[in-house]
């Protein structure tokens, strides 16, 4: 019989433990009939082999009432007051004091060797049935637990709304669930302004820095859920969520160098000479070998403190502000591999109007442009806060060691998983 | 193994069939009365002085009707009492009475002014006990407040009233050399107006003609349960699951107690274990040292943060929902805000669950009830007409700490005494009509401006909090004095409270007890039904 193959297999065989649910559930039969077929392949097979089953069962009915009634338990009392002493000691502190007006039903998991102790602390038995089968006795009942939740995973696929009545389930008609999931919300369309000159920027950049920084932030917020609410249609998680941090850090260490790049993108091989170690830096060493041995003390040392700098940035998410604080004074010096921005964004497209990128030393380096808030002050002395798209520039990490030749580099970008595969490896590792 | 009394499961498979079973419909309409505002609606810059004021000038009239009943033709020593508007116009030697809100000032109470003096800034007050000093009672000083001022209390009276912070009273009495005010009696508001059973109309689902010829003529039971406390490790799911065995009917027990005539699953807070956010902070502290040197981690770090216990509860319910609706209250211990009212878990937690929760809301629509609705703690509904204000145990825990008790701590049974005095608050704060007195003053509380949602408009007909020690439960009704202070001819003047009768359920943790409770719908009867493993001799060696 199929049951009693399944049961033989399983108990004692695999020596694992089944219970009636568990059973009910695999061989799709009633929760009543697999007590059933449990209790019976117990009984034929300690026939066979005393002892080579053991069994747990569930006790229902209503246990006798424990010994000397804690209390008076007449709650209507209004005569009681609540600063009463304390009662005495007098039975098992693990015990319940209930009203006596309230009925109490008991479900007792026993096992098999228990199981006359247990009836005899009832007054009337109302159910006996075997719970679970298994191969030796149970230590700890607890350990049942486990079968509980291999049955909750394995039962994810089954519709509970449809498999109830199988189970024996009690069913509801009323039951209300709603299917699929939420649509995404519609991508944000883009909107298209043109692009101002930087210069006006340039000038004002005393004023202006604050500015942005208050106003980057939503700028950004923007894509970020965009992504993530499509991230959540297509229920893929791990990646584009890691993206988040990446996204934020990214724009954020961008920026403040962002006038010195904006310029002189085409003939800005000096920082290039520096950048791309730094960069490599940012993946994990043992991919790109190469990298290390440029300097190796010195990014040993950095690598310590981007980690500080990387932990602050996701304790505090809103933190951006900081960040870039020091990363204003920090274009002056050698640039350290904190301020090297992550890999960019996962494809947020819809936020971004245009974007060009170049291949430059062995990075992948582009502008783009974004809708910026800009206060200036106008010539009648007030600050004026307008929208404007704006270069930003921004590079991104070129799985390559720097000393090649840039041809060979973007034939090697090609073959690679480009930049989003970077991203999986840069998190993915760790 | 003798098969007597089997029921038909000792014994080899047979052919039966088993006709499938339907559970009863479940009438459900949640009032919405401590949903916050959303988002940016939501302030914390308010202060709480108004909270205080809108009490008093809600339940200050309601005393006051009490109080001219008792103490209007009342004279003494041939001097009548006389009735003083303003706490400040209370006149020395002169017998009056008024009415006000209590203070209460006592040595360990938290106190933010003498906090923020002393620069000691904590997250969260440790939980103690009690704030009363038992070595020290006089230290306890009991006030009357209202917008003039405050004076205090004396009296032995005061001695066996129990009053908390917050609660309104009338108080009678003639003020001393001292400008204390001597009591001689008080008066709380008393049950508020209890609306009629079904008063908010009959939701039952649209085919609740076929429903209620299924149910020939077997009531309904709610179910309620607190404290599952799960933790995520093997420890804790065994009971949990003969509960849910027993909820989706795989362990019927008999007529009385048939699970499907459970037609809702009331979860009052405290779902998951205390401990785990507990430790978790502990380790997050710990680990502070610690993560300085490692390397640092994206996404969530799995050493700080243990996603097993709200799995656990999620497929607990995932389990449970296609047969049975369930309603569940956030608590001390879940993942929800930690000031009351505390907003429902949000659905986020729930990825198996939440598919059976209401879609969320659009716009100005009336926000569909859900199937599974994760509701705010304290929570207000109806329920199969019944009106049922619930809490998950923060108010009755605060207000204990106001009251003396023996103070021996090591004693065990010190946790069984209090259970009485436990279901005496819940009564008092029927008859004081505020669920939660204590908040703003010790309990951690939103800032309400124009309304105080802790105020019992009317009196439920179940009356739970969950996360109580141990079961109990009674009946209190309007009638009843509140103490009996010799002045039991009162007069009952408002009709509408007369009838009030208040099924008071102390609901016991489930982790601890392994209970659940159910509530007959039509009788409102109590019945437990405990679940466990049976120590048997492994464990008793």
């Amino acid at each position: 019989m199929d049951s009693k193959l399944y049961l033989a297999e399983n108990v004692l065989n695999e020596r694992h433990t089944v219970t009636y649910r568990s059973l009910s559930r695999s061989l799709k039969v009633h929760a009543n009939r697999a007590k059933q077929i449990l209790y019976e392949f117990h009984r034929t097979e300690n026939a066979k082999r005393p002892q080579s089953v053991h069994a747990t069962y569930v006790i229902s009915g209503v246990q006798k009432p424990t010994p000397p009634p804690a209390t008076n338990g007449h709650t209507n009392d209004e005569d009681e007051v609540m600063q009463s002493s304390p009662y005495l000691p007098s039975s098992m502190p693990n015990q319940e004091a209930a009203s006596d007006v309230v009925s109490i039903a008991s479900i007792l998991l026993v096992r098999e060797e228990d199981l006359e102790d247990a009836k005899a602390t009832f007054e009337s038995v109302k159910t006996i049935h075997v719970y679970s089968v298994q191969a030796a006795p149970l230590q700890d009942l607890n350990t049942l637990t486990t079968v509980y939740r291999e049955l909750a995973l394995a039962s994810t696929q089954d519709d509970p709304l449809e498999c109830g009545s199988q189970w024996g389930m009690i069913q509801n008609r009323h039951v209300k669930r709603r299917s699929g999931t939420r649509a995404p919300p519609a991508a944000k369309t883009a909107t298209t302004a043109k692009p101002e000159s930087t210069v006006p920027a340039k000038r004002s950049l005393p004023t202006k820095e604050p500015a942005v920084r208050q106003e980057n932030k939503p700028d950004e917020s923007q894509p970020t859920s965009d992504s993530q609410s499509s991230v959540k249609s297509s229920s893929k998680s791990a990646a584009p969520k890691k993206g988040k941090s990446s996204l934020f850090s990214s724009f954020a260490k961008t920026k403040p160098p962002k006038p010195k790049q904006a310029d002189s993108q085409a003939t800005q091989s000096g920082a290039d000479d520096v950048m791309p170690d730094d960069a490599s830096e940012d993946d994990a060493e043992e991919l790109f070998p190469e990298s290390g041995d440029k300097a190796p003390s010195t990014n040993r040392e950095t690598k310590k403190e981007r980690e500080e700098k990387l932990k602050k940035m996701m304790e505090e998410e809103d933190a951006d502000d900081e960040e870039m604080a020091d990363a204003d004074e920090e274009p002056q010096r050698e640039p350290t591999p904190e301020e090297q921005p992550p890999p960019p964004p996962p494809p947020s497209k819809a936020a971004e109007l245009k974007e060009e990128v170049t291949v430059h030393g062995g990075r992948r380096r582009g502008r783009r442009q974004v809708i910026k808030k800009k206060t200036v002050k106008d010539e009648e002395g007030y600050l004026v806060t307008r929208e404007e798209a704006t270069w930003e520039s921004f590079s991104e990490d070129e799985p390559a060691p720097p000393k090649k030749k840039p041809a060979v580099n973007v034939a090697k970008a090609k073959g690679k998983p480009t930049g989003q595969g970077n991203i999986m490896s840069f998190f993915g590792k760790k | 193994m003798t098969a007597t009394e089997d029921n038909g499961y000792l014994r080899p498979p047979s052919d039966e069939k088993y006709d499938a079973v339907y559970r009863q419909p479940s009438s459900y309409n949640p009032l919405h009365t401590f949903t916050l505002p959303m988002g940016s609606d939501r302030h914390y810059q308010q202060q709480y002085g108004d909270m205080y004021f809108l009490r008093l000038a809600k339940l200050k009239p309601a005393v006051e009707k009490i109080a001219t009943v008792a103490w209007g033709e009342l004279t003494i020593a041939g001097e009548s009492a006389r009735r003083v508007d303003r706490v400040l116009d209370v006149r020395q030697g002169e017998l009056c009475w008024m009415a006000g809100t209590v203070y209460m000032d006592m040595p360990l109470k938290p106190n933010i002014l003498e906090d923020l003096t002393k620069e000691t800034f904590t997250s969260a007050p440790p939980s103690r006990r009690t704030y009363t000093d038992p070595s020290n009672p006089s230290a306890t000083q009991i006030m009357v407040e209202d917008e003039s001022g405050r004076i205090r209390l004396t009296g032995n009276l005061l001695l066996s009233t129990q009053l908390a912070t917050g609660v309104i009273i009338a108080a009678l009495g003639t003020e001393t050399v001292d400008g204390e005010f001597e009591v001689i009696d008080i008066k709380v508001p008393d049950l508020a107006p209890q609306p009629e059973r079904w008063a908010r109309g009959r939701l039952l689902p649209a085919e609740s003609e076929e429903a209620a010829k299924e149910k020939s003529g077997k009531s309904g039971k709610i179910a309620f349960i607190s404290g599952l406390g799960i933790t995520g490790t093997s420890s804790d799911t065994l009971a949990l699951e003969l509960l849910s065995d027993y909820l989706l009917g795989y362990t019927g027990i008999d007529d009385s107690a048939d699970p499907s005539r459970i037609t809702r699953l009331i979860i009052a807070g405290n779902s998951l274990g205390a401990s785990v956010t507990a430790d978790a902070a502990a380790t997050a502290a710990d680990n502070a040292v610690k993560k300085k040197l490692a390397p640092k981690k994206y996404g969530y770090d799995a050493s700080a943060y243990n996603s097993s216990p709200i799995t656990q509860l999620d497929n607990f319910l995932a389990e449970l929902l296609p047969s049975i609706p369930v309603t569940l209250m956030a608590g001390e211990s879940d993942p929800a805000n930690f000031s009351l009212p505390q907003q429902g878990i949000h659905r986020a937690m729930f990825p198996r669950s939440r598919a059976y929760c209401a879609p969320p809301s659009t716009g100005d629509n009336k926000q569909e009830v859900g199937w599974f609705d994760s509701v705010s703690n304290p929570w207000e509904g109806d329920v199969e007409g019944w009106r049922l204000w619930g809490c998950s145990g923060q108010n009755v825990d605060d207000v204990l700490r106001y009251l003396d008790f023996p103070s021996d701590d090591v004693d065990p049974v010190v946790d069984r005494d209090d259970s009485e005095a436990r279901l005496r608050i819940m009564e008092a704060m029927l008859r004081w009509r505020c669920g939660v007195p204590t908040a703003p003053d010790t309990i951690w509380s939103y800032p309400f401006q124009t309304i105080d949602p802790f105020i019992l408009e009317s009196s439920p007909h179940i009356f739970f909090t969950g996360n109580q020690p141990v079961f109990k439960t009674t009946v209190i009704e309007a009638e009843a004095p509140f103490r009996l202070d010799g002045d039991m001819e009162m007069k009952e003047s408002d009709a509408d409270t007369l009838n009030a009768r208040v099924r008071i359920l102390s609901i016991p943790r489930f982790k601890d007890t392994g209970e659940l409770i159910l509530v007959d719908t039509e009788t409102l009867e109590v019945e437990v039904i405990r679940f466990g493993a049976f120590a048997g001799q492994e464990e008793k060696k």
